[in-house]
């Protein structure tokens, strides 16, 4: 019986035969995504930028605040709540490519923040001074925390819950849905042709975390395939409820981040999208769907669910892919 | 969604409840004769709603509607007709006036009187405040002018175009504000083309009838700049850098002015010495050209187009070139950032001896062009003989600086460069020169930004060539296999355009005397075609189908027929062209015989259809008298005026039957017209449509549709490659200068790749322009049902259940699966096999 979970220093350290093809195509592909901030030139939004209401730019700022620390945040999470705790070497691989995706993102939202005239003070001290956006940090870190104490034993069914949590809450809830939900606010402006290169940058986030969480989700789909008895009924109901109180949390947040509303948006509509998300998550975990809403941004088959033909005179192509074999 | 509480702030500062009825009007107006119009109507208006927020503004109201009539393009094209018929609608109010309602009266008669009341005092008003050349003013009878403006003619746009139009080629005042309709555009335009007949009025109206009837269009440059004070209306300039300080710096400065100007510029950087090079007068060595270049890549930034875009640049240089690894490695998307160029674009120069040796697997030798001078100017059997000349004298010692490579591996590096930067574009030098027809006044050193210009040039002559696109789609009567060309239409279409563009020589202006004296002296137009993908799909043809290449075939045959014809007839009346004495058509050539000769010259097959339909013995006769310009005929590809026509880019094919395109004005998705009309009139529309967002535009991939369509409806990744170059190998007979051929590939193999620009060169392909890679990895859909919990139960090796798993984890668990070969195991599950690889399954729907 093969195991995905383990500590063993020695173990892991021999990639071929490989045991989990998943992990290694998802290796593979993230290699393939490998992007830069400085391929586009933020600079160039600068006019957009000014151009914006108040509204938007809260909207944008506030944004900033929150992607920026929890990029770093899932980096932590990575390195002590899932790196050791993970015994295939292409599991390995991935997260170590996966961690310097983060360290990308960060290096992508510190370009923003230093190309836009957003007060970075500010923009960082809201996060801790921001009830809303304070409150989401603290559910992620009570998690993370947990996996630091040296008490956890994987080799127990507490300990390989407590892995499954730590990964709920930063892949499924953090990654996939807050941050999805804040992608959507982001790629929002350049539906109406604003911050277009802003858009590419978050194109590339956006493809970037696709993967994050089709790695995370098969992480804990293929440890409940292996441990069967982690998912008890008690189990499978807290983990529920902790995704559905993520998302109390996001609507919260959303009603800060769009007190107004801007062209097009509004916390109602960004807060449908979350619910129409966590529904998504909660049926790719194998649970019942719990809101049944329809996506309320159609507007993102245009922004994100199709192949985009680019005129490369005039905007980025986002997918073209590096590191061919001849 | 509660609409009591919102108020709209108007331009004044006031505030007014918001009134549904009134957007419901709009809506309802801008859905008039489409079906279902009133239901379309209502939802739009609650769809609006929900995302109203209290004192929304005027202008942002309008917005709002329109972007949720585009978000709701993927369920059907009838609302991108609503979303452009609100954007014209928008403009109307912009430039004739507020009124008292959202849209304005939208009533066809009002509209009509509204335009011929306004048309002359915008000519008067722009000529005043500066924007408009006086003889708009005086000229022309502004007031017949005005009585033949034809709005009906806007619904023959798209949003897409009418949005183009805007942010690109319309008049803007100093505050950016539309002072132009669509109407008023086209005339202006037909008029900055008739400055120069005798009857400027006659002509502006033959003009304008082509143009607003999307009939043909001119080219860029021109739609921004015709009748403007700033009257510089050619695309396309061709350049060399001369390996000499002053050069260098006057091609800095040149591209500059040019760019200015709009124009796309072909810099050819061959003769810059290799870094390394010794430079005698200050006893140093050279950095070779890379510096060079990027220095001009920061100048594309620093100037742009007319505050619209960019500078847009396309390097080219041989590949015998000691310094042309590196060239190769400009477009990498890190490294030293001073040898990349971020903003240009690269091609590579590629002689028929490279391709000769590549075949026989021999070596390829690079040299310093201090060393080798002579090769820039050399082509054909020529240059192979002088190459095997320096060959031999490095062989023996005698060149200090060479390089020796295997042919294959450098064609090799060139293609895989290729497939992971989408440059250096490929373009074959000796193809272009042998079959020049034009070819007395020197030699081809490269193409030009898009791949499509063939012109010689040197330091006296910047190359200039003027663009024109007749748009195929609407020369096209009936569908089905009962549709047919109407070839009186489309002679009358190129012979209009000929006439246009031959007028634009005369009243274009450019900064660089260089250019103004080519342009002048040679006269070269580019008349090209877009379309053809439409085309093909409305006569039920794929694109990969031998059918369709004889559409092209005959199509190009006929078009290139009549140009030349015109440009005769013009040089009846007018003389021709400076150069004409000496060239190829004062023999009595004309471009189908060229492709003999380029077999004689190069001692391989040229491996095109030769069929032939008209009358060319006539033309060979009257060529021999006198043509207008040096050049007839270029396939450019019409990227933005393509959007304005509301049809598919010159030769391209379908990209998919449902994109997004992003361009400087915005990322829209784009579905094929042509293809839900056919599933509209099988009943399938409704059913298939989420699944075809589902699929990325793959028709082949959705359940339910007939074999005939799937087929004829391919998308540009399921297309046989080869057709890409089918289609213009049989084009290009016919045209004297090339083509910008856009190649999509699904197969990332390099193997594959070899193949086929190798057979590109065997046809006879002049030119090769992006290369699209099929994306293999996309984001996370968001709109479509991604992981549908269609619960199976676990069998042996069967998809994970997560959650879904417990209870009864004890009875039903799925059994562990195998070490080591998972990606061997096929299920089947409705009929489909299950994709083998376990995060696939999870986005399969088929499965949870």
């Amino acid at each position: 019986m093969t195991s995905i979970l383990g500590t063993g220093i020695q173990e892991g350290l021999l990639l071929k035969p490989v045991t989990y093809r998943w992990a290694m195509d998802l290796y593979d592909q993230a290699v393939a995504n490998t992007w830069f901030p400085n391929e586009i030139q933020l600079g160039e939004d600068l006019a957009d930028f000014a151009r914006m209401t108040d509204d938007e730019r809260h909207a944008l700022t506030y944004l900033m605040s929150y992607f920026n620390p929890n990029e770093l945040l899932v980096n932590k999470a990575l390195a002590f709540g899932v790196y050791p705790y993970v015994n295939a070497a292409e599991c390995h691989l991935y997260l170590a490519k996966q961690m310097w995706e983060e360290a990308n993102h960060c290096m992508a939202f510190e370009y923003v923040l230093e190309t836009f005239p957003i007060d970075r003070e500010q923009a960082y001290e809201s996060h801790v001074s921001v009830p809303s956006m304070a409150a989401k940090e603290e559910f992620e870190v009570r998690y993370i925390r947990r996996m630091t104490e040296d008490t956890l034993d994987i080799a127990t069914v507490e300990g390989k819950q407590d892995f499954v949590r730590n990964l709920v809450a930063y892949n499924v809830i953090l990654e996939g849905i807050w941050f999805y939900s804040g992608f959507m606010v982001a790629l929002s402006f350049r539906q109406r042709n604003l911050l277009r290169n802003f858009g590419s940058l978050i194109d590339w986030i956006v493809r970037d975390e696709s993967l994050h969480l089709k790695f995370g989700i098969n992480l804990i789909l293929t440890v409940l395939e292996e441990n069967p008895e982690v998912a008890t009924e008690q189990f499978a109901a807290e983990i529920r409820q902790m995704i559905l109180d993520g998302v109390t949390m996001e609507e919260a947040y959303n009603r800060d981040l769009l007190p107004t509303g801007i062209l097009g948006l509004n916390a109602q509509v960004v807060n449908d999208y979350v619910r129409y998300l966590t529904d998504r998550r909660l049926e790719e975990l194998g649970f019942e769907p719990e809101f049944n809403v329809a996506n309320p941004a159609k507007w993102m088959a245009a922004a994100n669910d199709t192949f985009e033909l680019v005129n490369f005179f005039e905007a980025t192509n986002t997918s073209y892919e590096v590191n061919a074999q001849a | 969604m509660n609409t009591v509480s919102i108020r709209v702030q108007k331009r004044d500062g006031s505030l007014v409840d918001y009134d549904g009825a009134e957007v419901a009007a709009s809506i309802a107006d801008a859905a008039r004769g489409l079906d279902d119009e009133l239901t379309r109507a209502v939802q739009l208006q609650s769809e609006v709603e929900i995302t109203l927020f209290d004192r929304i503004g005027t202008d942002q109201l309008d917005d709002a509607v329109i972007h949720v009539a585009l978000a709701n393009v993927k369920d059907d094209p009838a609302y991108d007709t609503i979303a452009a018929r609100l954007l014209t609608k928008k403009l109307y109010k912009q430039v004739f006036g507020d009124t008292h309602d959202l849209f304005g009266d939208g009533a066809p008669e009002t509209i009509r009187q509204l335009h011929a009341l306004h048309f002359p005092g915008y000519v008067e008003r722009a000529v005043r405040a500066g924007l408009l050349a006086p003889e708009l003013a005086t000229s022309f009878d502004l007031e017949r002018l005005a009585a033949a403006l034809a709005p009906e003619r806007d619904d023959l746009l798209r949003f897409i175009g009418v949005q183009t139009m805007r942010n690109r080629y319309m008049l803007t005042d100093e505050a950016r504000r539309p002072v132009e309709v669509p109407q008023f555009f086209w005339m202006r335009v037909a008029m900055g083309l008739s400055l120069n007949e005798a009857d400027p009025t006659a002509v502006a109206l033959e003009l304008y009838e082509a143009m607003s009837r999307l009939l043909y269009l001119a080219a860029g440059s021109t739609l921004v700049n015709a009748g403007t004070r700033y009257a510089q209306l050619s695309n396309c300039f061709v350049m060399q850098m001369d390996d000499e300080i002053e050069h260098i710096a006057k091609s800095v400065r040149d591209v500059m002015w040019l760019t200015k100007g709009t124009g796309g510029i072909g810099l050819s950087v061959t003769k810059l010495r290799s870094e390394g090079s010794p430079i005698r007068s200050n006893n140093t060595t050279s950095t070779g050209p890379i510096p060079f270049m990027h220095t001009i890549d920061s100048t594309l930034r620093a100037v742009s187009r007319g505050g619209k875009k960019f500078g847009a640049l396309c390097f080219y240089m041989e590949n015998w070139h000691l310094d042309f690894a590196q060239f190769l490695d400009l477009k990498q998307n890190s490294g030293d950032p001073y040898r990349r160029v971020r903003t240009a674009n690269t091609a590579v120069w590629i002689s028929d001896e490279f391709m000769k040796r590549v075949a026989g697997d021999d070596d390829w030798y690079l040299f310093d062009p201090l060393d080798t001078a002579d090769l820039v100017e050399l082509y054909g059997a020529a240059f192979s003989r002088r190459y095997a000349e320096y060959a031999a004298m490095a062989e023996s010692g005698e060149l200090r600086r060479f390089k020796k490579v295997r042919a294959r591996e450098q064609w090799k590096a060139i293609l895989v460069t290729l497939q992971t930067t989408s440059h250096p574009w490929l373009t074959w030098k000796d193809t272009i020169n042998t079959r020049a027809l034009n070819n007395n006044t020197g030699t081809i050193h490269l193409s030009n930004l898009c791949t499509e210009v063939c012109l010689p040039q040197d330091a006296d002559n910047v190359a200039v060539c003027n663009l024109a696109s007749i748009n195929l789609a609407r020369h096209l009567v009936g569908a089905g296999r009962g549709a047919r060309f109407d070839w009186d239409l489309m002679a009358r279409s190129v012979r209009t355009a000929v006439r246009q563009l031959d007028n634009l020589v005369d009243i274009t202006a450019s900064s660089v005397p260089e250019a103004e004296h080519a342009n002048r002296e040679n006269r070269a137009v580019g008349l090209g075609v877009m379309g053809f993908s439409d085309v093909i799909e409305r006569l039920g043809l794929a694109y990969d189908s031998p059918e369709a290449w004889d559409v092209i075939d005959e199509v190009v045959e006929f078009i290139s027929w009549h140009a030349i014809d015109a440009s005769c007839d013009l040089s009846r009346e007018r003389g021709p062209y400076a150069n004409f004495v000496g060239s190829r058509w004062s023999r009595g050539l004309v471009p189908i015989d060229t492709l003999d000769e380029l077999e004689r010259d190069r001692g391989v097959p040229v491996d095109v259809d030769r069929t032939a339909r008209l009358d060319w013995d006539r033309l060979r006769a009257r060529v021999r008298g006198g043509v207008r310009n040096a050049t007839l005929m270029a396939i450019a590809p019409t990227a933005s005026i393509g959007l304005v026509a509301g049809t598919t880019p010159g030769l391209d094919p379908q990209f998919s039957q449902i994109f997004s395109r992003t361009t400087s004005s915005g990322k829209f998705l784009e579905i094929n017209r042509n293809l839900v009309a056919d599933l509209k009139g099988l009943g399938l529309w409704e059913r298939v449509r989420d699944d075809l967002l589902r699929f990325q535009g793959d028709l082949s991939k959705v359940d339910g549709v007939p074999q005939w369509l799937k087929d004829t409806y391919r998308t540009s990744f399921q297309v046989d490659p080869t057709a890409y170059l089918h289609v213009a190998a049989r084009a290009q007979k016919w045209i004297d200068q090339a083509i910008s051929r856009n190649i999509y590939l699904a197969d990332r193999s390099v193997g594959a790749m070899v193949d086929l620009y190798q057979l590109a060169w065997r046809m006879g392909v002049k030119t090769t322009y992006y290369l699209h890679m099929m994306p293999r990895h996309q984001a996370e859909q968001s709109t479509v049902k991604v992981n549908k919990a269609a619960e199976i139960a676990g069998a042996g090796g069967g998809p994970r259940r997560g959650f879904g798993a417990r209870p009864a984890a004890t009875a039903v668990a799925p059994a562990p699966t195998p070490s080591v070969s998972i990606e061997l195991e096929v299920d089947v599950v409705d009929g489909a096999a299950c994709p083998v690889d376990p995060q696939e399954r999870l986005q399969c729907e088929s499965c949870q």
